[in-house]
């Protein structure tokens, strides 16, 4: 007995730590690719990143424009998906909740949630640049929007649902119309919910390339006008990564590092922001 | 069983006029029948106790009241309410207002996520365009007569979950009253509660009914032999006995109530 | 004490207050219901607008687009086949190593991590699935690639030199860059995804089940083993599949390191294509309706690859979902 028992005790401790080492093996590539992003970002980082444009090879400069253009192209796709996923989510949790075509949608929006970006990207350029003959920041933007929608169509039902229904009857027994119970009992329960989901959503959409690749395309100019192609970060720095020129490379590092530190900074607001809300 | 206190006033039971007029109500939760052929009258200015065992019908009944079951589809109800001479069953009867007529109190406390003023704003801002000074005098009347214009004068800004439960049913009762309705059903609305905030709820309700038609569903006897007028006791679904309090805790005529009464089950 | 109870005047502005009201929900509810379904609209455009676009692809190539591996733009002959193969072998190779570790984190975070360090480190992994994709590819691309051209692969190729089928298996030349390399960062980018579903997973799994286990003498182990992962078995297939969703359709980190070949070697050492690597890198460059349509052609089959993955991985999900409630 005493042999058996002291086999299974091994074995058991002999998968635990196989679990321990599986963590430590994803914690070191965590530190391992943060650590070089910062290391090599870092090299390349100072004011002039921030002030000039993007250069020619070989050339000095910055990522000005591309930064610029991101952030003009992710605030447009913000304004366009949030309140089409707060509409859409509200209906699912409340006119629709019982509706049968809610299952539906409901399926599908999760499937949207995590299918391939670079299909977004070929889906915008059939419907928007095809006809319109161009590339343009607009496109890039409805691109990025079509991936906004579905993150915020989840968390806003998911939030919603959580309400908890005793308080919308309570709304209701006064005698108020269900669109005042949603929009004033229940959106204020839910919001820090609502605007975590979103917060969840601009930073998804902060680091995302394949989509941009061909609505938005690329600009080495300065470009603020929508109907035209506009440059953003990520591209930018797809182009200048793969590129033979050193400089460009240590652009695209730094442009790298930028952009990561704004994703992971809009994480970490979103979640600070979700356990607040919880506390109440 | 003589130890149930019951009020003396039973003999002092005003004498008025029908206000609610239940006929031949059924209850469906998709194919299960609740409710079986009610027939019920509830009296104006008087509070009214629905009694019974879990499962009895007795919420469901209440919640016919003020049709709050229309928010759920598989629910229905066959039959007739009259109030005020109008049937609250048919079809084209507005929802709101019945429940701007017909208001409700809940076994939970639920304060909205919003301010003390603004929980009880909220009713009045549905209906009517009141000046600033106008508003804060309903808020004031409400919170009074509710009895928690005390503890509340001072902290109207403030969250109203940071409220004690007590103080928070309290409150949902003023933001009922707020909106002037004409009946107040209370779905056992102290069995969340410590003693002490039961004791002031019952009190309440003691005033309030000088107003209002109130019907309180509640599982606990002693409470209705407190503070009800009139009870009716429920047993699956069907309505065995209604009378005086006095007389259904003192001498009922049905053997099943008799059963409850005394503890047999339930 | 009539001021309690409302007057006729009220009583006739509350009537037109409450018809106002039941116009406006009518409005409110319209509206939610079109954002809602335009969600449906958007998948429904999205499977028609690649379905006509990869059409004259379809019609030119038939079922042979799926079987030729030859990718020639100028003579105009497209096949799928490279591509495909790509995506799948990547994909497999991520999940084989996502897999166990995904599952080992999870297992970690639930049973092993003291209190108080568990909130960091599942906060720490979840950061691997916040950092964006073409990140992964430019770290892949000038740090893991060369490290493993220098001293990994090497390595492998002697390993395996004698044995029978794998050494063909891992065949040099050490390019650095190649399937391999590309299954190896996906593994990094989806084992996020799995460990994070597993850990919710596992999570649920009611106290009283496992005690049972231990009052009945069972190792730390053998509680995980028979309590703990066949109970959350539906749950943590959900998170595989939805892993292996991620890793068929990443584009970024696997176009900087696959290496870009349009052919399929027996060799995983050796360098080859994704179907979204070759769309990325080929797209805005494409002249000519076929090869545009082409590369289109490859997105429709990628899409419904990638469909058929995640809808039974949410069918999974709301499998285990449903048993739990």
């Amino acid at each position: 007995m005493m042999s058996r028992y002291s086999r299974r005790l091994l074995r058991s401790r002999v998968w635990l730590t196989f679990s321990v080492g599986a963590a430590a093996f994803g914690l070191l590539w965590l530190v391992l690719i943060l650590s070089t992003l910062v290391w090599n970002g870092l090299a390349g980082l100072s004011f002039s990143v921030f002030t000039e444009m993007t250069p020619p090879p070989g050339g000095a400069g910055g990522l000005l424009n591309p930064i610029i253009g991101s952030l003009i192209i992710t605030a447009l796709a913000v304004a366009i998906g949030t309140p089409v996923g707060i509409l859409a989510g509200t209906y699912m949790a409340e006119y629709g909740r019982y509706d049968r075509i809610t299952y539906a949608i409901r399926f599908i929006n999760d499937i949207l949630l995590s299918a391939p970006s670079i299909i977004v990207g070929l889906f915008v350029y059939e419907i928007l640049v095809v006809p319109m003959g161009h590339f343009s920041g607009f496109a890039g933007a409805v691109a990025l929007a079509v991936i906004v929608i579905p993150v915020v169509v989840r968390t806003t039902e998911d939030m919603l649902l959580l309400v908890p229904n005793q308080m919308r009857e309570a709304a209701s027994a006064l005698g108020a119309p269900q669109w005042f119970v949603i929009s004033r009992v229940a959106y204020r329960a839910a919001q820090a919910g609502i605007i975590t989901g979103v917060l969840l959503a601009v930073a998804r959409i902060s680091g995302e390339t394949a989509p941009l690749l061909f609505t938005a395309l690329n600009n080495q100019f300065w470009s603020i006008n929508l109907n035209t192609p506009m440059p953003s970060l990520p591209v930018v720095i797809f182009q200048f990564a793969l590129s033979p020129y050193e400089d460009w490379q240590r652009l695209a590092w730094t442009g790298a590092l930028l952009i990561t530190a704004a994703v992971l900074g809009l994480s970490v607001l979103a979640r600070t922001l979700a356990s607040k809300g919880g506390e109440r | 069983m003589n130890s149930i206190a019951v009020r003396a006033a039973a003999d002092n039971i005003p004498n008025t006029r029908e206000k609610l007029s239940i006929r031949a109500l059924s209850f469906f939760y998709g194919e299960a029948k609740a409710l079986n052929g009610i027939d019920l009258q509830l009296h104006e200015r008087q509070v009214s106790a629905l009694i019974g065992p879990s499962g009895c019908g007795k919420s469901t009944l209440l919640r016919v009241l003020n049709r709050m079951y229309a928010l759920y589809p598989n629910q229905r109800a066959e039959g007739e309410v009259w109030l005020d001479g109008e049937n609250i069953l048919r079809p084209e009867q507005d929802l709101n207002f019945l429940r701007a007529k017909v208001g409700m109190v809940f076994q939970k406390p639920t304060p909205f996520p919003m301010s003390i003023y603004e929980n009880i704003a909220f009713g009045l801002r549905l209906y009517e365009k009141l000046s600033r000074a106008e508003m804060g005098e309903r808020v004031e009347r409400a919170l009074t007569r509710a009895a928690l214009w005390e503890e509340a004068k001072d902290r109207l800004n403030a969250s109203a979950l940071g409220l004690s439960g007590g103080q928070q049913q309290r409150l949902c009762i003023a933001r009922t009253i707020a909106v002037k309705p004409e009946v107040i059903l209370l779905d056992e609305p102290t069995s969340a509660l410590d003693p002490i905030s039961t004791a002031k709820v019952e009190d309440l309700i003691d005033e309030l009914k000088r107003d209002f038609t109130i019907v309180v569903v509640t599982h606990n006897m002693q409470q209705a032999a407190r503070v009800a007028d009139r009870t009716a006791f429920l047993y699956l679904g069907n309505l065995i006995e209604e009378g005086p309090t006095s007389m259904m805790f003192n001498n009922p005529k049905d053997r099943r109530t008799l059963d409850y009464i005394t503890g047999r089950f339930g | 004490m009539a001021e309690l109870t409302m007057g006729a005047v009220q009583f006739a502005e509350r009537a037109t207050t409450l018809k106002r009201f039941i116009a406006t929900d009518s409005f409110f509810r319209h509206l939610t219901r079109a954002a809602a379904i335009s969600v449906l609209a958007i998948l429904f455009g999205v499977f028609v607008s690649l379905a006509l676009g990869a059409w004259p692809a379809f019609l030119t190539f038939g079922f042979d687009f799926l079987t030729a591996q030859s990718w020639n733009p100028v003579t105009e002959k497209f096949g799928a086949l490279a591509p495909v193969y790509g995506t799948l072998v990547t994909s497999l190779i991520a999940m084989l190593i996502a897999v166990p570790v995904g599952i080992g984190i999870a297992i970690f975070l639930t049973e092993l991590c003291p209190r108080l360090l568990r909130q960091s480190i599942g906060i720490a992994i979840e950061l691997l699935a916040g950092i964006p994709s073409i990140i992964y590819g430019i770290w892949g691309l000038f740090v893991f690639a060369p490290f493993l051209q220098q001293h990994v692969q090497p390595a492998l190729i002697d390993l395996f030199g004698g044995v029978p089928l794998l050494n063909q298996l891992f065949a040099g030349p050490p390019y650095g860059i190649g399937i391999f390399t590309a299954g190896l960062i996906l593994a990094i980018m989806v084992i996020p995804f799995v460990s994070s579903i597993s850990r919710d997973v596992f999570e649920t799994t009611p106290a009283v089940l496992k005690e049972s286990a231990y009052a009945l003498g069972a190792t730390k182990w053998e509680v995980i083993w028979s309590v703990v992962l066949p109970h959350g078995r539906a749950g943590v297939l959900g998170g595989v599949m939805l892993g292996l969703g991620r890793a068929l359709g990443e584009t970024m980190a696997v176009t900087f390191v696959i290496g870009n070949a349009h052919r399929i070697s027996v060799s995983i050492l050796a360098p080859g294509t994704t179907i979204s690597a070759t769309i990325a890198n080929e797209f805005t460059e494409a002249v000519g309706d076929l090869y545009t349509a082409s590369l289109i052609a490859l997105g429709f089959i990628l899409f419904v690859i990638t469909f058929i993955v995640l809808a039974l991985a949410r069918y999974m999900l709301s499998r285990f979902e449903l048993r739990t409630r």
